[in-house]
């Protein structure tokens, strides 16, 4: 059965569930005027970052890919763009207008902080009027991009959690739908498996090849990542080692039986295809769902066994456990306590039911427990040092 | 006995996961996820929630399997139904060349 929600069709065509006017600072330096204007017009959110000055080569491309990604997002109607220089914040403005949206740029340089706020409120205030004169139409929650990702695991989270995330993944793809997952950390240990849920052997090949890159960084800094996979959370959950993390954590997959995955993509590139992608990608949570963002994710399915709290300014986050004294411990961040998994109380198919009626209610308008509590984090990734 | 107190992904499993706190001595019972089968076991230690216990005795060095995988080497000798961990199972990954 597919699930009807309300959603805003934006000018290309895709489907968005939220409806905010996005002020995107190019650089550290202009996130005071962009924060002084979302603090003035009402309906606008400051996407606030630290970087974003002498970055160069793929580093930077990754820095304009992914601003323009989440300006781009469908749960924006439209955006303002602020960086000290004009150039570089036309570049962000031109890639965000490729979409058909309102978009208007402003360079502080030449005018000061306080004519930059004036005359970027002024732009936001018609953006406002424009974005809340939209209104939804009835659509399939598998109309939209969803991005899964698991944090804060434990043995909860490969019992229960992501085999139920799955099963959700199965229902999406199979109504024709598109879901990313990623991590290419947290799959060590089980990527021969995981290489098995690819369409092609070209494209398990080439996770396989992004996978042993990644290795070779780790290996060339001379370190391991003992203390960090699995994290403090994690072993205080009961997962042991990355094998073990990593076994679990692929069960976001779905059964290949079911499902395969159809693309590998770069970081913040946005799906071509319906169906399910692997993104290369960091594994720390505000990293990842801003990547998300920036491939064009309406949503986000976030699974935690001891208790992730993570949110994004613009994407929603659902947030699932198994874990019961989590449900209990940390209730006014999750959303769906599937902890009756493990009792055997529910079958991992109801355990899906329940978190696609909750997606559903998010995508009809419903704030998530992460919208609620104001957890944004908006987190860049970084390939290597600015110049 | 009612309820199972931890849970066995494949059949070839080392270990089982607790699904709630079990105390040192006490009798429990494991399901398999595959196929519902059963099994019994006195816990050595005290296991807490979603931590593992074993399932038949390991032999230091060892692989140690769960999911019908290795996640790892025990580099302790570990009787059965003991709490299995960071004390005495290692990944075999991110070690130090």
């Amino acid at each position: 059965m597919s699930k009807k929600i309300l959603a805003y069709k934006r000018e290309n065509g895709s489907l968005g569930i939220r409806n905010y006017v996005a002020i995107i600072p190019v650089d550290d330096l202009s996130n005071n005027a962009a924060e002084s204007v979302a603090k003035i017009i009402n309906g606008t959110i400051a996407l606030s970052h630290p970087y974003g000055r002498l970055q160069f080569g793929e580093d930077l491309d990754l820095h304009f890919r992914t601003l323009i990604g989440n300006g781009a997002n469908p749960n924006v109607a439209a955006a303002i763009v602020i960086g000290i220089e004009p150039n570089w914040a036309k570049k962000i403005a031109d890639g965000i207008a490729q979409t058909g949206k309102p978009v208007a740029y402003f360079g502080i340089e030449g005018y000061g902080l306080l004519k930059t706020i004036e005359r970027a409120s002024r732009k936001a205030k018609e953006f406002v009027q424009f974005a809340t004169a939209q209104e939804k139409t009835e659509a399939n929650l598998a109309d939209l991009i969803i991005s899964f990702k698991c944090g804060e695991s434990d043995t909860t989270s490969g019992l229960a959690g992501n085999p139920t995330a799955g099963r959700v993944a199965e229902h999406l793809v199979n109504e024709g739908g598109t879901v990313i997952i990623g991590e290419t950390s947290e799959t060590t240990g089980a990527e021969h498996i995981l290489a098995q849920h690819f369409a092609s052997k070209e494209l398990s090949d080439k996770y396989l090849q992004i996978h042993r890159n990644y290795l070779k960084i780790i290996e060339a800094s001379g370190e391991d990542l003992l203390g960090s996979q699995p994290t403090e959370g994690n072993i205080a959950g009961g997962l042991t080692t990355i094998e073990e993390k990593a076994l679990g954590n692929i069960q976001k997959a779905g059964r290949k039986e079911k499902i395969l995955i159809q693309s590998v993509l770069d970081l913040a590139e946005k799906p071509h295809t319906k169906g399910l992608h692997f993104m290369d990608s960091s594994s720390a949570a505000a990293e990842y769902i801003t990547l998300m963002g920036a491939a064009g994710a309406a949503l986000h399915l976030f699974i935690t066994g001891q208790g992730n709290i993570v949110g994004n300014p613009i994407v929603p986050v659902i947030k699932i456990t198994a874990n019961p004294k989590t449900a209990a411990e940390m209730s006014e961040h999750i959303d769906v306590d599937i902890s009756s998994v493990l009792t055997h109380e529910i079958n991992l198919d109801q355990a899906a039911d329940k978190v696609l009626d909750a997606l559903t209610a998010a995508a009809r308008g419903q704030y998530t427990a992460a919208e609620v509590l104001g957890q944004q984090e908006f987190v860049l990734t970084r390939l290597y040092p600015s110049a | 006995m009612a309820y199972h107190k931890f849970l066995v992904h494949e059949k070839k499993d080392s270990v089982g996961v607790a699904i709630t706190d079990i105390k040192k001595g006490e009798f429990v019972k494991g399901v398999f996820l595959a196929d519902e089968g059963v099994l019994n076991i006195t816990a050595a230690d005290s296991i807490p929630l979603g931590h593992k216990i074993a399932l038949n005795s390991i032999k230091s060095g060892e692989f140690i399997i769960e999911y019908g995988e290795k996640i790892g080497r025990a580099f302790k000798d570990i009787n059965q139904g003991s709490w299995v961990h960071t004390h005495n199972l290692k990944s075999i990954h991110w070690v130090k060349k």
